[in-house]
């Protein structure tokens, strides 16, 4: 026995209905965010999430599990300080150990542009409610006993952007947490179920075609991750999306505490621990468009080489166990969320790198719009439509790496 | 015989112990308790070795003086730092606490705590065979008769394989501490064997147990096994006798129970399922020999599914798959049992992926090598499928993180060839843009005085550089600029911008067309500093796309740039010689201080500017020689931080600093450089749908009325919020800061509900009110003004006389002397290929140099000749001083090219190759006996770090 065993979350299957009120495609922590949201807030639990593999299979089960706020634009800090302070909430609702710990996250500069950018990405938080302080050299220090201040001679830690309320949790679990309370309320789970079409009704979409057969729904919702552009074809929708491939990987158990979440866009890294005691590292999108799952060697050697300027003490750790996500990268560097222009399908997508953190608003906010026919305030600016009515989100805050 | 000290204990091994086998020989169990293999499959043989945790002590050979704790998670971090006092964590840091700056404190941190990286062995061949047992021997054989290059990888030899990835590339350990990358050209031939499945009983944990294999090679060594009896199949190689007696459970009826014991196992029990019902039967041991079935290695192949891998051997065995376990530890990692799986079954974790996630089954050091089995004849049982493995994922082996960065370099930043004199100058210099950038001289304000009230120098050679010519050179850059090309006079400039698909602002530089006729139609165009790395690919991606004739040459490395501004400018290049100058807006050639340059008259600064262009080579030259020249006029450099201050001044936006992924020309206000009157443009179409739509920000001038004390540490606004009453109505892009004063800032406004953009707004919760224009000289009239030239003697002529280039003879170079990269002086040329084609047929330069077809439309020549491309009157001939050079003999070069080349080089003699070495683009040029390597004058000096560094590693064992 280790003390990590799931022994709270209760999985209950149900079998396929004909016909439900919502269906939801990607049984991610998106997928199922909504649907618990809508049961446990809206009443709406006549709901099926339908996967093509098992929950949690896709970039919930692949992220770095790294929660933060610190975006790049106003909208965006918003939308993800709303998921900030959720999944500060979200054990208490549960009621189950999601290993949810703020620990506070570095940005660090190594030039004097990088310290004047991590000051203006301070002040910008700070003021739409995402706590971020610039740091000088001996805070982070304090913050980081590990970190070697002098980068290993050549990169130099000038300074830092420090975000106290960044977080981490087990995406594991976050993801059967949502789960278990969408089933308890009475949606479906269907895992092992592609959704192989959409079923159309003239110009509406009315359910989704599976092996087992059509299902009807009142709503159909594309929370798919990595094969959006599939999907929204059915539709008939043409995405402005590319997907690109993310690594990461994890170290053996390190035996000291690493407390914070240090991350450095010049030198395209980031590092955790992890509750087990492995050190996790993840950096920038493969720069190629695809959609394979292959893990590449030039990803660890680069950035294990780039992590030691600054994290030395890593050098005898044993790097267990590297692997690989796909992302949906917007041209924005922004999630695309709502109505598509086709009547009764929706989309949550766009999820880049910075799905996982955003899981509980999204789920929420999604849950919302579907309940409710309006579009909440939040997530507004993140429609599609904004690419045809030039209001993209630019965000150079997201467009870094985690 | 060899000595090694265990948890404090000397412990004596014998020549060809691995380090198991001594521990073992010692009387020690490495983890205390738990089935040992011998084949690196599991993870009860762990220890720390040599301060590395997680060590498998079976793969290790036993070495005189190694320092081992029999406890895997590294205990106490590694001394590393023995002499510092105080806690474990202050031994890491030593200069937590102190003073954070001190220099020396942090030299000597990261002295002692940066080992040197790994050396890299790249190796390419025709096949790799991994594993060589008889079916990797055999198959290595079978290819080596077949002709093929072979590199055989044995774990045995200490090669332990961690990944198999597309390339194809095979990432191996070495035992000298080095790290292999095999590149396959053929096959990966995977013969890894197959590992002993181990028990999964109450008792599986103790001391004494061994899977048939480990118990041979034990016995082998010499180490007695006392009563030992053999559990499962008949161990077949065991010498005779070994065995007190055999219980062949799993089949027959027999089924294995438990092992009991305090420690170490005392009797094994086992159960006979026979007619009358079950019978059990306890056996007295000192030692149990299972062996239980086997579980093919097959993890690479599967890590690579579409890789050419074949397998061959055990390896390509089906799996066999152990009866359902009913009680005991199945994953001896992550300490999963039996009752863990029945839980989380019991709560619908039903896949395998599952199973694995919610009890950690599986993600331990052995990655499935002893659970893998037993979940899925769990899942058999439980849900009566039969479910796949779990993904197998690198690494197979665990290296190190300092032996996996092996063969990596950092981001290599580029270097001005003033380099040097900036640091002589006391400059702080800061990475900005990809380049080393003079940030401050350390004296801000009067760097800045030296601009608005006498002359200044700025290095600018960061600049992207591109000279462009060819029949369609105006019609190309009527569609990659939106300002109207063919309204630009031989020997004016302009400001452009440049445009994407979407009509968002990529980059911007200045676009002159050259004076002299006699070329044809020229250009020369810039970009920002940090877009210059895109700006070529760029240009040539939309030249190939529209099909133009052009040539494009970057000069970006070629060309240093002097900016040489403030009132006194010309003043001052007039006493260096300088006889005629351009005015606003226009460049031409003049000599200057015995230099040739393109002087270009524009104004970032807003005082007279002249940016001086000219080779890289003359830089240093030409920067002394101008501040000699303007000692009467007391000229002082200035760095970027000044000149931040001083374009904020005019309202000048940089690029990536004011702009975002959304800046239209509109939003930056910066309509009047688009001229959507004349033919399309990359950007037009989406500029004309994007007008149509109400504006929503604008970036606008700010100044702040009351300007703020502001703190030390906060000592700019970039990022502050604005307000227009309570409404958010943007943030603060640019601003100089405290030591500015009243200079405005730069920042997005949006505009109100009724569409206006407001006049009154709050910065920090402070009165500050849009301003139109710039402040500071509005009418720029300070940037324009009409100065004469050669009225200012050039007393100093007679200093500067003209820089005559040398050719580089390399012919009558060697290999020989220390290891310097040396300049290379050299000429660069864009044209047609046919044109070269015929150029190289008949080469017009000396016997000596060489020419380099460095792309089908470019020749570098190692000589400074006059060249004539007869074959196209728009060729781009250019004196070339961006290169670096170093000539290596054979042994060297080989040497330096297997640590720090991942590619295949050429096998002819003599060939020309391109690619990166050591983490930079290079060029290498192979004859019989010595190799030329150039590398790009700008990262020279990383390059020969590089080199030296890399030479400097210990020589290891070839595989």
């Amino acid at each position: 026995m280790n003390e990590f065993v799931e022994r709270q979350m209760k999985l209950t299957w149900r079998p396929l209905k004909k016909s439900y009120d919502v269906v939801i495609v990607g049984a991610g922590g998106h997928g199922l965010a909504t649907a618990y949201y809508l049961a446990a807030r809206h009443g709406m639990s006549n709901v099926a999430v339908f996967e093509r593999g098992y929950i949690g299979g896709g970039n919930s089960g692949r992220n770095t599990t790294i929660i933060r706020a610190n975006y790049g634009i106003p909208a965006a800090v918003r939308f993800y300080q709303r998921s900030v302070d959720l999944y500060r909430g979200l054990e208490e609702e549960t009621d189950r150990w999601l290993m949810h710990q703020a620990k506070g996250l570095l940005w660090m500069a190594h030039s004097e542009a990088a310290v004047r950018a991590e000051q203006m990405r301070a002040k910008l938080n700070t003021e739409f409610g995402a706590e971020t302080e610039f740091v000088e050299p001996r805070q982070v220090q304090e913050l980081c006993p590990q970190l070697d201040m002098s980068g290993g001679g050549r990169w130099p830690v000038l300074g830092a952007s420090y975000h106290p309320q960044g977080a981490t949790a087990r995406h594991d679990r976050v993801v059967w947490a949502l789960a278990e309370g969408a089933m308890e309320r009475g949606a479906h789970v269907h895992q092992n179920t592609p959704v192989e079409g959409l079923v159309l009704d003239g110009e509406r979409v009315a359910g989704v075609r599976t092996a087992a057969g059509d299902v009807a729904a009142g709503a159909v919702v594309s929370a798919v991750g990595g094969h959006v552009s599939r999907i929204a074809a059915m539709a008939g929708l043409r995405l402005p999306i590319r997907t690109h491939r993310l690594q990461a990987f994890v170290t053996n158990h390190y035996q000291q505490q690493f407390g914070p979440i240090v991350a450095s866009s010049e030198l395209f890294f980031y590092a955790s621990q992890t509750a087990r005691g492995e050190m996790l590292l993840g950096a920038e999108i493969d720069p190629q468009p695809s959609f394979s799952y292959r893990s590449s060697h030039d990803f660890v050697q680069d950035v294990c080489r780039r992590a030691l300027c600054l994290l030395p003490f890593m050098s005898n750790l044993r790097v267990l166990r590297q692997w690989t996500g796909v992302c949906d990268m917007s041209p924005d560097y922004s999630p695309i969320m709502g109505q598509t222009g086709v009547d009764g399908f929706y989309l949550t997508t766009g999820w880049g790198t910075w799905g996982f953190k955003a899981i509980p608003a999204g789920g929420e906010q999604m849950a919302e719009l579907i309940a409710t026919g309006e579009v909440p305030e939040l997530i507004a600016p993140f429609g599609l439509d904004r690419f045809a009515r030039d209001r993209t989100m630019a965000d150079r805050g997201s467009a870094g790496t985690h | 015989m060899a000595t090694i000290l265990v948890d404090g204990q000397g412990v004596e091994a014998r020549a060809g112990d691995s380090l198991l086998v001594a521990l073992v020989r010692g009387g020690l169990h490495p983890t205390g308790g738990g089935c040992l293999c011998t084949g690196g499959d599991c993870p009860n043989c762990l220890v720390t070795a040599d301060g590395v945790a997680y060590t498998r002590s079976c793969q290790v050979p036993a070495r005189d003086g190694m320092v081992v704790q029999r406890d895997h998670l590294g205990g106490e971090e590694p001394a590393l730092l023995p002499d510092e006092p105080g806690s474990p964590l202050r031994r890491i840091a030593p200069h937590a606490g102190e003073d954070a700056g001190a220099p020396s404190v942090q030299r000597s941190a990261s002295r002692v705590l940066v080992k040197k990286a790994a050396p890299v062995q790249h190796v390419h061949c025709d096949t790799v065979v991994i594993g060589q047992g008889d079916s990797g021997r055999e198959a290595a054989r079978e290819a080596r008769d077949g002709g093929l290059g072979v590199v055989t990888l044995d774990a045995r030899e200490g090669q332990h394989v961690t990944g198999v990835y597309p390339g194809p590339l095979v990432v191996a350990s070495d035992q000298a501490g080095c790290v292999l990358h095999v590149h396959p050209r053929r096959e990966i031939v995977v013969a890894t064997g197959a590992a002993e499945i181990q028990p999964v009983v109450p008792g599986s944990d103790l001391d004494g147990l061994v899977t048939a294999r480990a118990a041979a090679e034990l016995v082998a060594a010499g180490i007695d096994l006392g009563r030992a009896v053999a559990v499962g199949e008949r161990p077949a190689e065991l010498p005779e006798g070994t065995l007190a007696g055999h219980f062949p459970v799993g089949e027959g009826g027999w089924e294995l129970v438990r092992f009991e014991g305090d420690g170490r196992v005392e009797a094994v029990i086992v159960r006979r399922h026979g007619d009358a019902g079950a019978t059990d039967e306890r056996i007295e041991c000192d030692t149990a020999v299972l062996g239980l079935g086997r579980n093919p290695r097959n993890a690479l192949a599967r890590m690579a599914s579409d890789l050419p891998v074949r397998v061959v051997g055990s390896a390509a065995m089906e799996p066999e798959l152990p009866a359902c376990p009913r009680e005991g530890t199945v994953c001896p990692c992550s300490g999963v049992t039996v009752a863990d799986l029945d839980g989380v079954w019991e709560r619908g974790f039903h896949e395998m992926e599952l199973l694995k996630r919610a009890t950690l089954a599986g993600t331990g050091t052995c990655q499935g090598g002893v659970c893998l089995p037993y979940l899925r004849s769990f899942l058999l049982e439980r849900g009566g499928r039969l479910q796949p493995a779990f993904t197998a994922r690198p690494l197979n082996r665990q290296l190190t993180v300092r032996e996996l960065a092996a063969g990596a370099h950092t981001a290599v930043t580029a270097r001005s060839p003033l380099h040097d004199e900036h640091l002589s100058l006391g400059a702080r210099m800061d990475r900005a843009g990809g380049w080393w950038r003079p940030w401050t001289y350390g004296r801000n304000d009067d760097e800045y005085r030296s601009v608005r009230e006498r002359v200044s120098l700025g290095d600018v050679s960061s600049l992207g550089k591109m000279a462009i010519s060819g029949p369609d050179a105006e019609a190309f850059l009527e569609r990659i600029v939106p300002t109207k090309v063919a309204t630009i006079r031989p020997g004016r400039c302009r400001y452009v911008l440049m445009l994407d698909e979407r009509g968002y602002l990529l980059d911007d530089g200045m676009l002159c067309r050259e004076a002299d006729q006699g070329v044809g139609d020229r250009f020369f165009l810039t970009s920002t500093s940090g877009g210059s790395g895109f700006f070529e690919l760029w240009l040539r991606d939309w030249a190939e796309a529209f099909g133009y004739d052009v040539r494009i040459l970057n000069q970006t490395a070629s060309l240093a740039a002097i900016n040489v501004t403030g009132p006194q400018a010309s003043r001052l290049l007039a006493r260096a010689g300088a006889r005629e100058l351009p005015g606003f807006g226009r460049h031409r050639q003049v000599r200057i201080a015995g230099v040739d340059c393109r002087v270009v008259r524009l104004s970032f600064t807003g005082e007279l500017s002249y940016e001086l262009h000219h080779p890289a080579a003359d830089a240093c030259k030409l920067w002394r020689r101008l501040l000699a020249a303007g000692a009467g006029f007391n000229v002082q450099p200035h760095g970027l931080e000044t000149l931040l201050r001083l374009r904020l001044e005019k309202g000048h936006i940089v690029i990536g600093q004011d702009t975002d992924y959304d800046s239209t020309p509109r939003r930056l206000a910066h309509e009047w450089a688009v001229n959507l009157d004349k033919g399309d443009f990359v950007g037009r179409q989406a500029i004309l749908r994007t007008n149509k739509r109400p504006l929503d920000k604008r970036l606008v001038a700010l100044r702040v009325e009351d300007p703020p004390v502001r703190q030390a540490a906060d000592p700019s606004a970039e990022g502050a919020a604005i307000h227009d009453g309570e409404r958010y109505a943007g943030y603060v892009t640019s601003d100089a800061g405290t030591a500015a004063g009243g200079t405005p800032m730069l920042g997005w406004l949006y505009l109100d509900a009724e569409g206006h953009l407001p006049r009154e707004v709050t910065v920090d919760g402070r009165p500050a009110r849009r301003v139109d224009g710039p402040t500071y000289d509005p009418d720029g009239e300070r940037a324009r003004v009409t100065v004469e030239t050669g009225s200012e003697s050039p007393e100093n002529i007679g200093q500067f006389p003209v820089v005559r280039p040398e050719a580089t003879d390399l012919a009558g170079e060697g290999p020989s002397g220390p290891l310097r990269l040396r300049r290379l002086e050299a000429t660069r040329v864009s044209a047609t290929p046919k044109a070269l084609d015929a150029l190289v047929e008949q080469p017009p330069w000396p016997a000596g140099a060489l020419a380099f077809r460095t792309a089908p439309d470019e020749l570098l020549v190692t000589a400074t000749a006059d060249l004539e491309v007869a074959g196209d009157p728009h060729a781009i001939v250019e004196r070339e001083t961006a290169f670096s050079y170093v000539w290596l003999d054979e042994a060297t070069a080989e040497r330096f090219l297997d640590r720090e080349c991942e590619w295949r080089r050429p096998d002819a003699r003599p060939a020309l190759a391109q690619g990166e070495v050591a983490g930079i683009p290079a060029k290498l040029w192979f004859e019989a006996g010595r190799t030329l390597v150039l590398a790009p004058a700008p990262f020279a000096a990383a390059f020969q770090r590089r080199l030296t560094g890399s030479l400097a590693k210990p020589d290891k064992a070839t595989p």
